[in-house]
């Protein structure tokens, strides 16, 4: 116990990303040129090649693309947490993104389920997790 | 590959091929499984095993593959195992239940999912026909290499679920050798995981999508199988050797050097292999080589 869980590693390619974490809103690199939302972060379009980049704020809102269930803690700090889910999000403007899915009963999860980002505020930068969306019973 | 061109090149005589490692005793393989890559870390994702067990998770889902499918791989390549006394798991067999009682890991991987942290090595020798014909053992060709490598970054990739770069590198190896399916005596396909091993023999052609499972049933890669697959026991039961354990395995197999695992008509097979195809992949299934070796 008493282990830290590692922090990101803020440097030029992702700074936009982890500032935009700290606000709590989830923002990518979207090439001002032919409008690709990339991810990772880098400093040319991978479509175009352009180095013209604009913000692109992300909704939030996804689907699960993949996940797993750790049961075995490859770091202590992580040890508390197991069982626990890390995921392939899909975000609705096209970046997949690795997190962890919470608020959830893990039997119930599957690939392509919709899921929203919440907040995880425990460490120093906010970290997007995200949970399925509930659906209105009819 | 790098090997046939520095040769063809003439660029030397013989190039030796050698891997080692002391991955048991020492904690240096799991400090590499548990380095922090990237920001992954930040979630709790390391290390090779929840990477594949991502992309077999979206398998499962587009394809309907699960521990249904990998027990036949996992129990199939334990009795390669019990057949060779060089095997981390020689005098361990594995039943069904077995595979099923084996613990989480990252689910859907269980344990017996994972090929072994070992230590050992191995080498092997690429040279000229010419000078091969010289030696002491049975010659060993090389009648087709493929290489293909669909993606720099995970969550930048689509082949997850395949098609990986098997079935590109295949394609290459196959025209090379101008042989099919067909004529393959046996395979030696990279295990670091069960579901490698589907994906990958998925990707090469033997069964459709989703078909895994009903193509493995029943022993089909097995000692006395139709298609004998890692007949060392492989990464999973044999040792971890990384690509060395697939190669050296079927070019031993070839010059028959494997004892009372050598294929022949006393393990079911009619003659003794010819033909034998070998995989090596990397990353999450992110590179991979396919190559078709043939007894000369």
């Amino acid at each position: 116990m008493g282990e830290k869980k590692p922090a990101p590693i803020i440097g030029p390619d992702n700074a936009l990303f982890w500032e935009g974490c700290k606000g709590r809103i989830l923002v990518f690199q979207r090439c001002a040129r032919c409008g690709h939302v990339r991810w990772p972060p880098a400093i040319i379009c991978p479509r175009c090649l352009s180095h013209e980049v604009e913000e692109c704020r992300a909704s939030g809102r996804g689907r699960i693309y993949t996940y797993v269930v750790y049961h075995l803690a490859y770091h202590e700090a992580f040890r508390e947490d197991l069982p626990y889910v890390v995921a392939l999000v899909d975000l609705e403007e096209g970046p997949r993104l690795l997190s962890n899915i919470v608020d959830c009963d893990i039997a119930d999860l599957a690939c392509e389920i919709p899921v929203e980002c919440i907040w995880d505020n425990e460490g120093e930068i906010p970290l997007p997790k995200f949970r399925p969306v509930k659906r209105l019973r009819s | 590959m790098h090997a046939v061109g520095v040769l063809e090149a003439g660029l030397c005589r013989a190039v030796l091929i050698t891997y080692g490692h002391s991955a048991y005793s020492s904690d240096s393989m799991w400090k590499m499984l548990v380095s922090r890559n990237s920001d992954d870390a930040v979630f709790g994702h390391f290390g090779a095993t929840a990477g594949y067990a991502l992309a077999a998770r979206r398998a499962m889902f587009e394809f309907g593959t699960g521990p249904d499918t990998w027990v036949h791989i996992a129990t199939g390549q334990r009795k390669w195992a019990n057949l060779n006394p060089r095997a981390v798991m020689y005098r361990q067999p594995m039943a069904d239940e077995d595979y099923y009682g084996s613990p989480w890991v990252v689910e859907p991987f269980r344990r017996v999912d994972n090929c072994l942290v070992t230590d050992g090595g191995r080498a092997i020798v690429v040279t000229t026909l010419e000078r091969a014909r010289d030696l002491k053992h049975p010659v060993v060709t090389i009648m087709g290499l493929g290489m293909h490598n669909p993606s720099a970054e995970v969550t930048a990739a689509h082949h997850l679920a395949g098609p990986t770069g098997a079935k590109e590198a295949a394609k290459t190896a196959f025209r090379m050798a101008g042989i099919g399916l067909d004529d393959v005596d046996a395979c030696e396909i990279y295990d670091c995981f069960t579901y490698t091993v589907e994906i990958t023999l998925q990707d090469y052609g033997f069964f459709g999508r989703g078909e895994g499972k009903d193509w493995l049933a029943d022993g089909t890669i097995a000692p006395g199988g139709r298609m004998p697959v890692n007949t060392s026991g492989g990464l999973l039961s044999e040792a971890y050797h990384m690509g060395l354990t697939p190669i050296s395995e079927a070019v031993m197999q070839l010059m028959r050097r494997c004892g009372e695992r050598q294929l022949s008509p006393e393990t079911g097979m009619k003659t003794y292999p010819e033909i034998i195809l070998c995989s090596d992949n990397g990353g999450i299934l992110q590179t991979h080589a396919c190559y078709i070796l043939r007894r000369w």
